[in-house]
C-alpha cells in the first residue's frame, strides 16, 4: 500500500534534480562565463580545490567559525532564557532589548562590530553568535513561561526544592522549545558565518566566494556556494532530528 | 469505628485517643472580592475516608489544596497530625484529577519521583515503585511513556506515585473525573481494595454522589455562597465494600438523601436567569 506512493515521491525528486542540473548546464552554454557557469564547469572547479586541499581547508575554517558561534549561542540563550523566564524582574527590564535586538537585521550591526573589534576571530565569532542566539533565547523564553502549572503543582505537593523543580520540571518542560530554537539558530548561523566572511576578514567559504566573484571564476564561486547550500540542507536535516528527539512527549494533554 | 483493620501501628497521641489526622476549625477562603467557603469545621480521624462533594465552584479542591499545603487558609486553622500546615507536608500525598504526570517520564520514573523528592536511595525507590505498580495492577508498563497509556493507566500511575511515599493522609482531588464511565467504576472499586490492603486517612473530593456514597465513611456537603459544611452524612455501610456494595437498600437510601441535599439547589441553579 504504502510503497507505490514512496516510490513515486522518490522518482519525482529524482527528476525534478536531473531536470534542475539539465536546466543549469544548458544555462551555462548560452550566458557568459562572468554571471553564469554551466554545471559541468563548475563540478571541474569543485575537482579541482577537492584535489588541491583549498576546499578542506577553508571548509574547516567556516566550520569552526560557525561551530564556535553556534556553540556559545546555545550555551548562553538557553540558560539565560530559562532565568528570564523565572526571574520576573530580569525579564520585564530584560524584554526590550531581547525584542529589539531580535528584530534588528544583524547584518546592520557587522560595520559597528568591525570599528570596534577590529578583524580576526571573535568578531566574526560574535556575528554568528548574534545571528544565531536570538531564536534559542526567545523560544527557551516563550517554552519555560509556557509550563503547565499543574506540573508546577505536582512538584510542589511532593515538595520539590527549587533546584530540583529545574531539574525535574522547567529543563524537561523547556527542552523541545530550546531545540525548536537551535534548529532556527543553525540556519541563522550559516547567514551569520558567510555575512562574516564576507564583511569582516575574509575567509572559509566567504571568501572563496568572493574571490571567484572578483576574479570572474564563476564556476568556482557556484562551487563553493554549492557547498554551502549542501551544507545547510545537511545542517537542517539534523535541526529537525534533534527537535524530533527532545518533542516526542509534545503531542501529551492531559 | 472499624475493628478489622489491624497494620503496623499508628502513633496514638499521650493519652492514649487518637489525635484527628486532620483538624480544621472555622477555615476561610477569598480571593479577593470572591469568597470561597466560610466557617469550615472538620476533623477526620486515622484512618477514616471522608468525601466530600458540592456543587461546581463550591471549593472543594480549593479545600483540598489546603490541606496538602498548596494553598494558605485566609481565615481559620488547619492542622495535620496535629502541626499548623504551612506548606506541604511529609506524610501527605495527593492525586490530582489532572493526574499531573510528567510526560518526558516513564510510568516507572513518575512513581519514584515523590520518593526521589524524600531524598530516599534509589535501590529503596526501585523496590517501592516495582510494589506500587504491582499494587495498582501496572505491570507491565513501566517503560511506557504516559501519552502511549490510556487515561485509566494514567491514572493508576497518578495513584501508585502518591501511594509509593506511604502517605498517611492520601489526598483525591476527583481522581477519576477525567476518565470514561466503564473506566471509573473499576478504578473505583480498585481503590477500595487497595485501601483495605493499605488503609489511610483519605479526603476525596468528587462530583460523583455514587462516589462519594461508596467511598466515603462520613460525607461533607458543601453549599452556599461563600459556601459552608451545610451537612454532615454517616455512611453505616459495612467494610469492605464492594460492587455489592451497590446493591444494598442502605446504599439506595444515602443515596437518595445526598441527591435530594445536593439537587435542591443544583435545580434551583438550572433555573437561575443568567446574568
Amino acid at each position: 500500500m504504502n510503497q507505490a506512493p514512496a516510490r513515486f515521491r522518490r522518482v519525482t525528486i529524482a527528476a525534478s534534480l536531473v531536470l534542475g542540473a539539465i536546466i543549469w548546464q544548458v544555462a551555462g552554454w548560452y550566458t557568459s562565463n562572468a554571471f553564469w557557469a554551466p554545471l559541468s564547469a563548475t563540478l571541474a572547479s569543485l575537482a579541482e580545490v577537492v584535489r588541491t586541499g583549498v576546499l578542506l581547508r577553508q571548509a574547516v575554517s567556516s566550520f569552526e567559525l560557525y561551530l564556535a558561534g553556534l556553540v556559545v549561542a546555545v550555551a548562553v540563550g538557553a540558560p539565560l532564557g530559562l532565568l528570564l523566564a523565572r526571574v520576573r524582574w530580569l525579564r520585564v527590564a530584560l524584554e526590550d532589548y531581547i525584542l529589539m535586538l531580535y528584530a534588528t537585521p544583524m547584518v546592520a550591526l557587522i560595520p559597528f562590530i568591525l570599528s570596534i573589534m577590529g578583524f580576526g576571530f571573535a568578531p566574526k565569532m560574535l556575528v554568528v553568535f548574534l545571528f544565531a542566539v536570538f531564536p534559542v533565547l526567545y523560544n527557551t523564553i516563550e517554552g519555560a513561561r509556557s509550563v503547565r502549572p499543574e506540573l508546577v503543582e505536582v512538584a510542589k505537593s511532593f515538595r520539590s526544592g527549587e533546584w530540583r523543580l529545574w531539574c525535574d520540571v522547567l529543563i524537561p518542560y523547556t527542552l523541545p522549545f530550546t531545540m525548536t530554537g537551535v534548529r532556527q539558530a543553525i540556519a541563522r548561523g550559516l547567514v551569520g558565518m558567510v555575512a562574516a566572511e564576507f564583511f569582516l576578514s575574509p575567509s572559509g567559504l566567504g571568501q572563496m566566494i568572493m574571490m571567484g566573484s572578483q576574479n570572474f571564476d564563476t564556476a568556482g564561486m557556484l562551487a563553493a556556494i554549492l557547498i554551502i547550500v549542501l551544507r545547510g540542507v545537511g545542517r537542517m536535516d539534523l535541526g529537525r532530528h534533534l527537535e524530533g528527539r527532545f518533542a516526542r512527549w509534545r503531542s501529551y494533554s492531559p | 469505628m472499624r475493628a478489622t483493620i489491624e497494620t503496623e501501628g499508628e502513633p496514638v497521641t499521650a493519652s492514649g485517643a487518637a489525635q484527628p489526622r486532620i483538624r480544621i476549625s472555622r477555615a476561610g477562603m477569598r480571593y479577593d472580592a470572591i469568597e470561597v467557603f466560610r466557617d469550615v469545621d472538620l476533623e477526620v480521624g486515622d484512618r477514616e475516608v471522608v468525601a466530600i462533594i458540592g456543587p461546581s465552584g463550591c471549593g472543594k479542591t480549593t479545600l483540598l489544596r489546603c490541606i496538602d499545603g498548596l494553598l494558605p487558609l485566609t481565615a481559620g486553622e488547619l492542622r495535620v497530625e496535629g502541626e499548623p500546615v504551612r506548606g506541604p507536608r511529609e506524610g501527605v500525598a495527593m492525586v490530582f484529577q489532572h493526574f499531573g504526570l510528567f510526560p518526558w517520564k516513564t510510568v516507572a520514573q513518575n512513581v519514584a519521583y515523590g520518593l526521589k523528592m524524600a531524598g530516599q536511595r534509589p535501590d529503596a525507590i526501585a523496590a517501592k515503585v516495582a510494589q506500587c505498580i504491582k499494587l495498582v495492577g501496572l505491570a507491565g508498563f513501566e517503560h511506557y511513556y504516559p501519552h502511549q497509556v490510556s487515561g485509566g493507566m494514567q491514572q493508576r500511575c497518578g495513584l501508585a506515585r502518591a501511594l509509593a511515599v506511604e502517605p498517611r493522609v492520601l489526598l483525591m482531588d476527583e481522581p477519576f473525573g477525567a476518565v470514561d464511565a466503564q473506566t471509573r467504576e473499576i478504578l473505583q472499586f480498585e481503590l477500595l481494595k487497595i485501601w483495605e490492603m493499605r488503609p489511610t486517612t483519605m479526603v476525596f473530593v468528587t462530583h460523583s454522589i455514587d462516589e462519594a456514597v461508596l467511598m466515603g465513611d462520613r460525607i461533607v456537603v458543601l453549599k452556599g455562597r461563600p459556601s459552608g459544611v451545610h451537612e454532615m452524612v454517616e455512611v453505616d455501610l459495612p467494610r469492605p465494600r464492594s460492587r455489592a456494595t451497590l446493591t444494598l437498600p442502605r446504599f439506595a437510601q444515602l443515596r437518595e438523601h445526598v441527591w435530594s441535599t445536593l439537587m435542591a439547589d443544583a435545580i434551583a441553579a438550572e433555573h437561575e436567569v443568567r446574568q
